[in-house]
Formats: C-alpha cells, structure tokens, sequence
C-alpha cells in the first residue's frame, strides 16, 4: 500500500508541490494528470526517493521514502520520462546490469532477465544492441529494466510520449496486466482518454495542488451530476427546448441558434426514449439525439485553468 | 568501520562497473568492433616498444620506463573516466542509479574500481620491459626496493588522477568539460609550473620543495639515490601522500553527488517541468 501524507516540494521562492495526500492499494493503477509544471514529475521524484520532500512524506508497505530511502527503493520500479539506456550494451546485458544492482541472486537472474522480456514482448530482441530497438521497444526495455526486481509500486512518467498509436496500445494492455499483477502502477501523462482506458483512478494537479483524486467515473460524475441529451433539430429550437422543459424527467433545457438543444436529464432509458418520440409527434425535425457523456478531458479542463507554477 | 568496507568493496553491486569497463575497452565485437583496430595498433607499438628495451637494456634504467607509465598512466585515467558520472547524467542514466537501492559511495566507489582494474592491467604491461630493464642494465646495480617504490609513485599518483576525474564528472554537466578541466590541472601542475619555477631562476635544489608532490621529481631523486640508501623524504612519503589524497578526492565526490539539490542543479536548460 502507498500512502502519500502532504508532501510538499519548495524550491527557493517556489512551491512545486502543495502538499498533497493519497492512498493507493495493490492492483491500482493511477493516472495522474496535469499541464507541464503542475508538479507530477516533482511528486513523482520525491516518491521514487530521488528528490527530497521539504515536508510531508511518502509510506510504501511500511517503508518511509525520509526515514529508510533504501527500503522504498527495493520495492520501486521507476521509468523516467526519457529513454535513459546504455548504447553500448545488448538487450540482455542493460537487464543484467539493473538485476546485478537490485541483487537478484546470480542462479535466478537468467530466469528473470527471460520472463521479463517475455512479459514485455522483447524475448526475439535478448541478443540485440539496445540502440537498435525501435522507440516502442526501448520504452518497453526500459519497463523491463523497472520489473527485473518485482517491484510493489511501479512510478512510469509519460511512457506512452512519442509511442505510435500501435506502441502505445501495447503499452496500456501491459500496464492493465501489471495492475492485475497487483502491482500499484502510478502513470503520468497527458493523452487522456488512454489513461480513462486502463486506470482505475486518476488524480488531477494543478500548481502542485491535487484539484480531484479518485475513481474516472467518480470524478465524471462531480462535474456532470446529471446526464446532458442534446438533440440537433432543424427550425424551431427554442419551442423545443420549451416543449422539452415541461418533461418531468428533464431538469433544464437550453437551445443555441444552431439549433441544439441541451437537456439536462433525470431519468431512465425509457424517459430518454419518450423525450425523442415527443420531440417527432410535435413536428420538430429532428437530425440527431444523443447523450454527451462527460469525459477525463472534460473533467480536467473544467477543473483546471492552464495556469503554471 | 568493516561493515562500510563491506559495502564498498564486497558486497557493492556497482562493481559491475568492472564488467562495463572491460566491455567498453576490451570488448572488439559488436559496436565495440573498432576496439579491435586500437588494441591490435596499441599491441604493435607495445611488441616493438619490448623490443627497444630488449636491444637496449644494458643502457636503460628502468625508473625512466617508470617515468613513460606515469605519462601513459596520466593520460589513460582522464580518458577512461571523465564520463563516469557526467556521462550518465548526459545519457540520462543517472537517476535510474539514483533511485535503485545503491549509496552515493557505492556508486563512487564502483566506478573507481573498474578504473582501478584497467589501470592495473596498463600497469601489468609495462611491468615487463621494466623488469627486462631491471635484469639488463650494468651501469648502476638495481635496488629492488627502490624499483618498487617507482611502481607504487606511478600507481598511486595515476590513483589520484582517476579520483579527480571521478570529482570533476561529478561536479560538471558534461564529460568532456571534466576532461579538460582534468587535462588542464594536470598540465598547469606537471608542466606549466615547474617551468615556470626554473624560467624565474629558481635552483633546481629548491625547485624540490614545491615540486614535492611531482611525481617525475620524485622518480628523478629515486634515480639519483644511491641504491643503499634508506627512502628519506622521496618516494614512501609520496605513496601515503598520493593514498590519502585519493581517498580525500573521493569523499568530496561523494560529498558532491550528496548535496540537497543535486538533481535539480542539472535538470537541462530550458526544461520548465517539475
């Protein structure tokens, strides 16, 4: 388990991180989202013990990344936003070297450099120079690299940044299958809709303050308490959305002079069906009807400003 | 005071730095290949320097081999390990060093001992056109004593070049930077200085006492000595000096990468992330 008790990162006159607080369980994979400088990769930093918190502190499975860096480091599988290989190493070796650091015993490296690869789909590429992998398989390496000592909580900062589209659903079918691991994954990036796929939670910074944290559907849900319906409708929105607000599932009703009408809906499919077949028997041209379901990106946009430290 | 020696020397999983230096030096397949045309060139040259010394031995004292391994020695060191730490941050391999469960001493510690292992292997080579020298030469009878303590001059002092090095890797954002600074106290102590001392009119008795750390100096009063004499004020003193100051180096380089900010103070320019 990591708890994260108000940590809190200064810098001279700056304030990276405000102190912020969560909980993360085995099996977890948390996707923490925010603009460039908003104090993921500081936090992240001062998770994997490389940066020291000003206050606050960070607890995994007992272990306090102040008191006993080395314990917490053991249990950690850190990936850097960048490459960070040898150029000079094969496959197997840069595996070897990480397994040498961590102290995996000599007898059981070989079976670990081997399951590793495999796990990360690398297994044809043990005997090539790392600088001859593609992007997508040197991302993978490096994620390789970060499971060679069975790490409890893997800290991967932006790992799918450059990935091809093809890379990049690799990569999320393997961090889904480290969650299953029950490994605690802590992902940071900014394509959201791919972290909405496979994290079970997110956490949304902003000027290193945690601005929401917890389950996607959760979070969606705060912002968007109430389903939205919005039909397209070729003359006569504003009687429609008239006709509409006299519904008693519907909550509000609004139109623009394009002809769209928002409803904001309180009610089952049944009601959402018998909104449409008002809208047709009173004569409206209706072009489209359909739920606009708030997304991750919806979410971080209304939570957010853009602003940076 | 045993455990710490343990976990540096023993039990210190950053030896694999041994491995990378014999790889990195050694290794003449793969990319490693152009190794092969350095090595069998340095073979050549080392095969014919023998033969000098063979035809010649009855002529060369073996101290002066022992000033050309100091030279070479000197030059090696800063080559092999200006990237030792410098590198790594350029490779942007440094933090994975950093947050995997090694000390900062540890880290130190390895990178000078893979050093130490390549320098020993130069060193071994020229062992054996010294001891020919040694067997070889008539006109003054060889102290073996003396010539030992001409080996320990060069090692240790190569041992003092490397831990500079490793210092100044560690206190710069880039190897080749550690390199010059590296190269250029070298030169300013070496060269620059002592002529400059003999160009003001200093006697070259008196030159002695600023030069006392000189490794060639020392050698010189090595050959001078008489071959009965006790050690005196050259050449063991010089050893534990050249130790100690290793050791000294070393700790500030650990003391370097120690300091609260360390990673900060190299985030590359302009990157505004957190």
């Amino acid at each position: 388990m990591l708890e994260v008790k108000n940590l809190r990162k200064e810098y001279g006159g700056l304030t990276a991180v405000k102190g912020i607080s969560f909980n993360l369980n085995p099996g977890d994979i948390f996707g923490f989202i925010g603009s460039n400088g908003a104090g993921k990769t500081t936090t992240i930093r001062m998770i994997s013990t490389l940066l020291e918190p000003t206050s606050g502190t960070a607890i995994l499975n007992g272990a306090d990344v102040r008191k006993d860096p080395m314990a917490v480091r053991r249990m950690i599988g850190y990936m850097p936003d960048f490459f960070g290989l040898y150029d000079d190493v094969k496959v197997w070796e840069y595996l070897d070297f990480f397994a040498t650091i961590y102290k995996v015993p000599v007898k059981e490296r070989a079976t670990v450099i081997d399951s590793v690869l495999e796990l990360t789909n690398l297994t044809v590429k043990k005997q090539a120079f790392v600088q001859s992998l593609s992007r997508g398989m040197q991302q993978r390496l490096c994620l390789a690299r970060c499971l060679v000592h069975d790490p409890s909580l893997l800290l991967l900062d932006e790992p799918a940044s450059g990935l091809d589209p093809r890379a990049r659903a690799e990569l999320k079918e393997l961090i889904a299958e480290l969650g299953r691991m029950g490994k605690i994954v802590i992902v940071s990036s900014h394509i959201l809709p791919e972290l909405a796929d496979f994290c079970n939670t997110v956490g949304i910074i902003e000027r290193g303050e945690l601005l929401a944290f917890g389950p996607v559907d959760k979070i969606v849900q705060e912002i968007q308490p109430h389903r939205v319906l919005v039909a397209n409708i070729l003359e006569k929105a504003d009687e429609a959305s008239h006709v509409l607000s006299g519904l008693p599932s519907v909550l509000n009703s609004a139109y623009t002079d394009d002809g769209e009408v928002r409803i904001e809906f309180a009610g089952d499919f049944a009601a959402q069906a018998q909104i449409l077949t008002k809208l047709v028997q009173d004569g409206f041209q209706v072009t489209a009807f359909r739920e606009d379901s708030a997304d991750l990106e919806d979410v971080f946009l209304r939570l957010t400003t853009g602003a940076v430290n | 005071m045993k455990k710490r020696f343990r976990d540096l020397f023993i039990d210190n999983p950053m030896l694999v730095e041994m491995t990378r230096f014999r790889r990195r030096f050694l290794t003449v397949k793969g990319t490693q290949s152009a190794n092969a045309a350095v090595l069998t060139m340095l073979l050549i040259i080392y095969a014919g320097f023998v033969l000098v010394v063979i035809q010649n031995c009855a002529v060369i004292h073996p101290i002066i081999l022992v000033f050309l391994e100091i030279t070479v020695l000197t030059i090696f060191a800063p080559m092999m390990l200006y990237g030792s730490i410098a590198g790594e941050r350029e490779k942007r391999t440094w933090d994975l060093l950093l947050a995997a469960p090694v000390t900062k001493a540890q880290i130190v510690a390895g990178k000078f001992m893979g050093a130490l292992g390549a320098l020993a292997i130069v060193s071994l080579f020229f062992q054996v056109p010294i001891l020919i020298a040694a067997i070889g030469y008539d006109e003054q009878k060889i102290s073996w004593w003396k010539l030992i303590e001409a080996e320990l001059v060069a090692f240790t002092f190569a041992l003092d070049v490397c831990a500079l090095t490793i210092l100044f890797s560690a206190r710069v954002k880039r190897g080749l930077m550690a390199l010059g600074a590296v190269l250029g106290i070298l030169v300013t102590g070496i060269a620059i200085i002592p002529l400059f001392l003999s160009s003001v009119g200093m006697a070259s008795s008196t030159l002695d006492v600023p030069c006392y750390l000189h490794p060639y100096f020392v050698l010189t009063h090595l050959v001078e000595r008489d071959p009965q004499s006790p050690s005196g004020i050259w050449g063991v003193p010089q050893i534990l000096v050249y130790v100690a100051l290793a050791l000294v180096l070393l700790a500030w380089t650990e003391n370097t990468l120690n300091f609260p900010e360390n990673e900060v103070k190299f985030i590359p320019k302009g990157d505004k992330n957190a």
